[in-house]
């Protein structure tokens, strides 16, 4: 009877094991589309090999995830959430985010302190909304150096922005006007002199490249990933830095409160914080790694939104308080939309 | 009279029938439901910076009073009403033809090309017209090729080209609806027109058209209803130019977090359409009197 009774233990135990291997398993809220791709094929090929764990996605907007996320409250569906820094916010202010503890994530140190967004949620990758144009569509030699240009008479009916986020040209034209995102009113006027350069208000990625690949708005408030996508399928887009600064967009990760895989889940982040995960995520999306550490490639690091130095950080990055920007981003949108779009 | 006179005797005998009904009332309870979260979040306060909403408040309807939302209101009833038309004067002689062509490959083409309109995704279809209404697009690509436009025509973010693309769905609706209405004319009312003397035109404006009063005042409200729902076609067409009431919900509602004024702007446009529907039905019916045989 010995036998039996070995092969039942060692199936318990097989069984056992399977359930723990089973258990190991992560599930992360991202935007679809190429963006999952992009955290499929960086951070979570390593994290696999480094953990053996299994990751599994759970996709959408942002604001279906996170609508899906406030009433999954305290039981979520996901363990991890990429969502932008200033949604980001409104997580951390529904309780939605575990606050996070930055000395388990080795990788944090070389974190720069513009991703450091909060105490529930920290920068995953980061990107400008900065003047995109297509030189081929404008006068010859026509060039942005300030925000300014963008109200110059030659550019009727030629530029367009997002109509899901005013932030942007709203805080550039307070800047603009002597003020900041908090005295935001005193950009008013200006941004509504700005209407008539006005082609076109863009409602998704696609169509703002659709728009400057078809040269219908040659002008463009432009994510700077969006621009370098389109320019490498041939589209002869260039983007500008303007002096006082391009806008500067982070994504963000964060920890559901209630999670439970929350080692596992620091761990994810701490491989999203790799700086070779970091160096790969910037050259196939031309955008900034968020720690220092990470080593770009000469002909990357040259592109204008890349944010490789301090000094770069520092003196060509618009940045807009997160938190003030989570509170105010409604506010901003239906003043844009009652005063400049309508 | 006792309860027993009012229930049918085939009820009577299978009483289960009525768990039939199950489903309907299941469903009716849970768009009842719907529509009194929205209302009851209509009227609610808006916390910056919070999904949670504050405590009851009208600030949301006054809200409405700028007159930026005056003119998206105007405007959408304006584009639902510049639909219906076209789609009924397009949609008529295709429905005719459909019902009356004795070849079947012109019924099966009028058939295909009317109603794969149906069977393309919104999203889809709406780029499509994206490509074509553009600067470099088909239309103005022709038209200055053959010399008749020096330069491109602004079709893009217009009026016009929102109105194309939205007859572009609301076609094949239309056309289904005529079709069912001429198919139940009694072609013996003309020949007998005809056997009075009355020509084809005459026959057709003085018979078949007030006989198809009803399928026309049923498409064009249809239309004008189904058009009011639009949403990504003034959306990408339109470019932010030309908004219609389902846009703005997204755009001050869903893009901002403001749901109270977001389901404000729901409450508004659903009286909007009743009250749009029920002038329109009114307005129209003497036609479907005249068509009722």
């Amino acid at each position: 009877m010995r036998m039996p009774i070995a092969i039942l233990a060692a199936a318990g135990i097989a069984l056992s094991s399977t359930a723990s291997l089973a258990a190991e398993k992560l599930v992360i809220s991202v935007w679809g589309g190429s963006w999952k791709d992009l955290v499929e094929q960086t951070v979570v090929k390593k994290f696999k090999a480094e953990t053996g764990a299994d990751v599994e996605f759970i996709t959408g907007g942002t604001i279906d995830r996170l609508n899906k996320a406030k009433l999954a409250k305290g039981n979520p569906e996901s363990d991890l959430t990429f969502t932008t820094s200033h949604v980001g916010w409104l997580y951390a202010t529904d309780g939605l985010y575990e606050p996070l503890d930055l000395g388990k994530i080795p990788n944090a140190k070389w974190l720069v302190e513009q991703a450091k967004i909060s105490p529930y949620h920290i920068g995953s990758w980061a990107y400008v909304y900065t003047i995109g144009y297509r030189p081929d569509l404008l006068p010859a030699g026509f060039k942005f150096e300030s925000w300014n240009d963008l109200w110059k008479p030659e550019l009727k009916g030629k530029i367009s922005a997002p109509d899901f986020d005013a932030s942007h040209l709203v805080v550039v034209s307070a800047v603009l006007s002597g003020g900041d995102a908090a005295t935001w009113q005193k950009g008013g006027d200006k941004l509504k002199a700005l209407k008539p350069n006005f082609k076109a208000y863009y409602a998704n990625d696609a169509a703002s490249q659709q728009l400057m690949q078809n040269g219908e708005a040659p002008v463009q408030v432009m994510l700077s990933m969006n621009a370098y996508y389109i320019a490498s399928q041939g589209v002869p887009v260039e983007l500008a830095i303007p002096k006082e600064g391009a806008v500067l967009g982070i994504d963000t990760i964060g920890i559901m409160k209630g999670s439970k895989n929350v080692d596992l889940a620091y761990k994810f982040i701490n491989v999203l914080l790799d700086p070779a995960v970091q160096a790969e995520i910037a050259t196939l999306k031309k955008g900034s790694p968020v720690v220092t550490s990470a080593k770009l490639a000469p002909e990357i690091a040259k592109l204008p939104g890349v944010f490789t130095t301090p000094d770069q950080w520092n003196k060509e990055a618009l940045v807009i308080d997160h938190k003030l920007r989570g509170e105010l981003t409604g506010e901003w949108r239906k003043w844009f939309t009652e005063n400049v779009i309508n | 009279m006792n309860a027993h006179d009012t229930i049918s005797p085939t009820a009577t005998r299978r009483p289960f029938l009525k768990l039939f009904t199950a489903p309907a009332v299941i469903t009716a309870a849970i768009f009842a439901i719907s529509m009194l979260a929205i209302l009851q979040f209509s009227i609610r306060k808006h916390i910056p910076g919070s999904l949670d909403v504050g405590g009851f408040t009208l600030a949301n309807f006054a809200g409405m009073l700028h007159p930026l939302y005056a003119k998206v209101f105007f405007q959408t009833v304006w584009l639902c009403l510049l639909t219906a038309v076209i789609s009924l004067v397009l949609g008529y002689p295709l429905a005719y033809a459909l019902v009356r062509s004795t070849n079947l490959f012109v019924k099966s083409f009028i058939l295909i090309t009317t109603v794969t309109p149906l069977f393309l995704g919104e999203v889809v279809r709406t780029y499509s017209w994206i490509v074509v209404l553009g600067n470099n697009g088909f239309v103005n690509s022709v038209l200055m090729q053959t010399g008749i436009i020096a330069t491109p025509l602004q079709l893009l973010f217009t009026v016009t080209g929102v109105t194309i693309a939205l007859v572009h769905v609301t076609l094949p609706v239309v056309v289904i609806m005529l079709a069912a209405a001429i198919a139940h004319i009694d072609p013996d009312y003309e020949k007998a027109a005809e056997s009075l003397g009355a020509g084809p035109v005459r026959v057709f404006l003085t018979v078949t058209l007030p006989l198809s009063g009803p399928g026309i005042v049923a498409g064009l409200t249809t239309a004008f209803a189904w058009t009011f729902s639009a949403f990504a076609t003034p959306q990408l067409v339109g470019g932010g130019k030309v908004n219609m009431v389902s846009n703005l919900v997204y755009q001050l509602g869903f893009a901002n977090f403001n749901f109270p004024f977001a389901a404000a702007l729901c409450v508004a446009g659903l009286a909007l359409t009743y009250v749009s529907i029920f002038v329109m039905r009114t307005s129209l019916r003497p036609l479907e009197k005249v068509g009722l045989h």
